[in-house]
């Protein structure tokens, strides 16, 4: 029984690069647990996960030029996702189009350039490996990005975070006692970027952000405090990087597909059975009001 | 007008949003510890008026100070309260962390909250009736409890004048009948309240002095004056040929 247990959970981390595709999911956790907490009450998550898709151009052209170089995917990420929100600030003012079609469309074109600039190019790499992320490519340099995107958010959250909450639950106080709200909301942009970038090899650029808002919205379902939210996405991030990582070893699939299916169970679970903001309890309610209108009836 | 109660002086105050005026002109004078309603149809400008004080809108023309002869008032403290709308009420947040905010302002980034700290939050929780439920999300409250957790962070934050956006849009008559004894308790004490109120009848039940606005300022005063007729046709139907 133990020996199985040990081949099951301990044996797949003997290999290195399950050590390394474990600790790049972990330092990952860590920070996209405390970003999608923001994201997700700010109610960012679509625009998150356009801006994801739209970073392909910028990673495919930097790749394209400076190779598997760390600085060059993250800057070019980086000018990619402020070209997408600038440029969708921009149609929205200048034109009929609203922001949400502007962010839209910008966001499958840049899509539809980064797919077609990949496949075009003669690689080792494929198309797949960007977008859903593979375990076996974490390399050194790889985690040092993590070990500091991590730490630089981790970093953030602690020295900022009455700025944070505030930005996050009531702008308007904010700025009346002199925050600076949009910075925050840029900080907070610029994190999600340089977290999605770093979690490019373990997750891909489509499921990365998974990891950020999965935990997230799971924690929401449970907590009434932020920052037992905060934490408890955290702790939600690292436990389904754990199981997906050995769903992914085991049942042989993409480990940014198993670690992002760990997260969407732990989410469904919780948005039925939560015992205060699930369906099942609403359900069973409603049911309880239904029959004693009947009775009383 | 310039007696040494006047807490806050506006002059020729001028406002535009882009070439749009939104408000002309507006010469008016707060006195200290009086409950004022700033009255107007819709685009009358109460919400700019507000927001001109807080210093987020630029001045075309004019001047607002604050504070009067008086030592203690030389620097009056403003706290804004947005309208019911504007807050997630489903946020993840318990009454006490909340009215806790309004003491950010006096602490450094890093400070935890000291033990003064704690007694004024303690205290405007005690004051506005919070105590049984400070441990609560704000989601399960009643409408009144609601709006008391934003008046208690005002109070926390040590303020002099309290700027209201619409603070009875969305109340229930229970709830409208507390907020009006809580602003008459706080007309006792000396607080000055400035609040936007878009309803003719509660602004002439509850507060004792109105500004009447239709982008210019209509009339000033005693509220009974303030409302009469000939100013209230004024105002609504400049409004209406302004809008």
């Amino acid at each position: 029984m133990l020996s199985t247990l040990s081949t099951f959970f301990i044996a797949p981390f003997h290999y290195g690069f399950m050590q390394h595709g474990l600790l790049s999911a972990l330092l990952l956790s860590l920070s996209g647990g405390l970003l999608g907490c923001v994201l997700v009450l700010r109610r960012l998550a679509l625009m998150g996960d356009a801006l994801s898709h739209s970073l392909l151009p910028g990673i495919g052209i930097a790749w394209l030029l400076f190779g598997l170089s760390t600085t060059a995917l993250f800057a070019g990420a980086l000018v990619a996702g402020l070209l997408t929100a600038l440029g969708s600030a921009l149609l929205s003012r200048l034109t009929r189009v609203k922001e949400d079609s502007a962010f839209g469309s910008l966001f499958l074109i840049f899509f539809g350039a980064g797919v077609a600039l990949l496949s075009r190019l003669p690689t080792r790499l494929n198309l797949a490996h960007f977008l859903f992320g593979s375990i076996l490519g974490v390399s050194n340099a790889d985690l040092r990005l993590a070990a500091a995107s991590s730490a630089l958010t981790l970093l953030v959250f602690l020295g900022f975070y009455r700025s944070i909450l505030l930005e996050t639950f009531d702008p308007v106080f904010h700025r009346a006692i002199g925050g600076h709200g949009g910075i925050v909301h840029l900080g907070i942009l610029a994190l999600t970027v340089l977290n999605l970038v770093a979690a490019l090899q373990t997750m891909g650029i489509v499921l990365g952000l998974g990891l950020f808002l999965l935990p997230a919205v799971t924690a929401y379902l449970w907590c009434d405090r932020f920052e037992r939210m905060l934490s408890l996405s955290v702790a939600l991030a690292m436990a389904g990087s754990v199981a997906g990582i050995l769903l992914s070893y085991h049942a042989g699939v993409a480990s940014g597909a198993s670690i992002v299916l760990c997260l969407g169970a732990f989410f469904l679970l919780s948005a039925i059975f939560s015992p205060n903001h699930g369906a099942a309890g609403k359900v069973a309610a409603w049911i309880r009001d239904h029959r004693h209108a009947a009775d009383t009836r | 007008m310039h007696s040494p109660e006047t807490i806050l002086r506006l002059r020729d105050v001028t406002v535009r949003y882009g070439r749009n005026p939104a408000l002309e002109g507006i010469t008016v004078g707060i006195p200290c510890g009086s409950l004022t309603a700033i009255l107007g149809p819709n685009g009358a400008g109460k919400s700019t008026l507000l927001k001109a004080i807080l210093g987020w809108m630029p001045l075309v023309r004019g001047d607002i100070r604050i504070g009067d002869a008086h030592p203690q008032h030389a620097l009056p403290r403003l706290a804004y309260l947005p309208q019911r709308h504007a807050i997630d009420w489903d946020f993840p947040i318990t009454v006490r962390a909340v009215v806790e905010q309004g003491r950010y302002p006096s602490l450094s980034p890093w400070r935890r909250l000291g033990g003064a700290d704690r007694e004024r939050v303690d205290r405007a929780i005690a004051e506005l009736d919070l105590g049984t439920v400070s441990d609560r999300q704000i989601c399960r409250l009643s409408g009144g409890q609601q709006q008391r957790v934003f008046l208690a962070r005002a109070l926390a934050q040590g303020a002099d004048i309290f700027l209201l956006d619409e603070p009875f849009a969305g109340l229930d008559l229970i709830a409208t009948e507390e907020l009006t004894h809580i602003f008459r308790s706080w007309e006792k004490q000396g607080r000055t309240v400035l609040a936007a109120v878009h309803d003719l009848h509660l602004a002439r039940a509850v507060f004792p002095r109105g500004v009447l606005l239709a982008r210019e300022l209509v009339a000033e005063g005693e509220i009974g004056a303030v409302l009469s007729e000939e100013h209230i046709n004024r105002a609504f139907r400049t409004g209406h040929l302004l809008l």
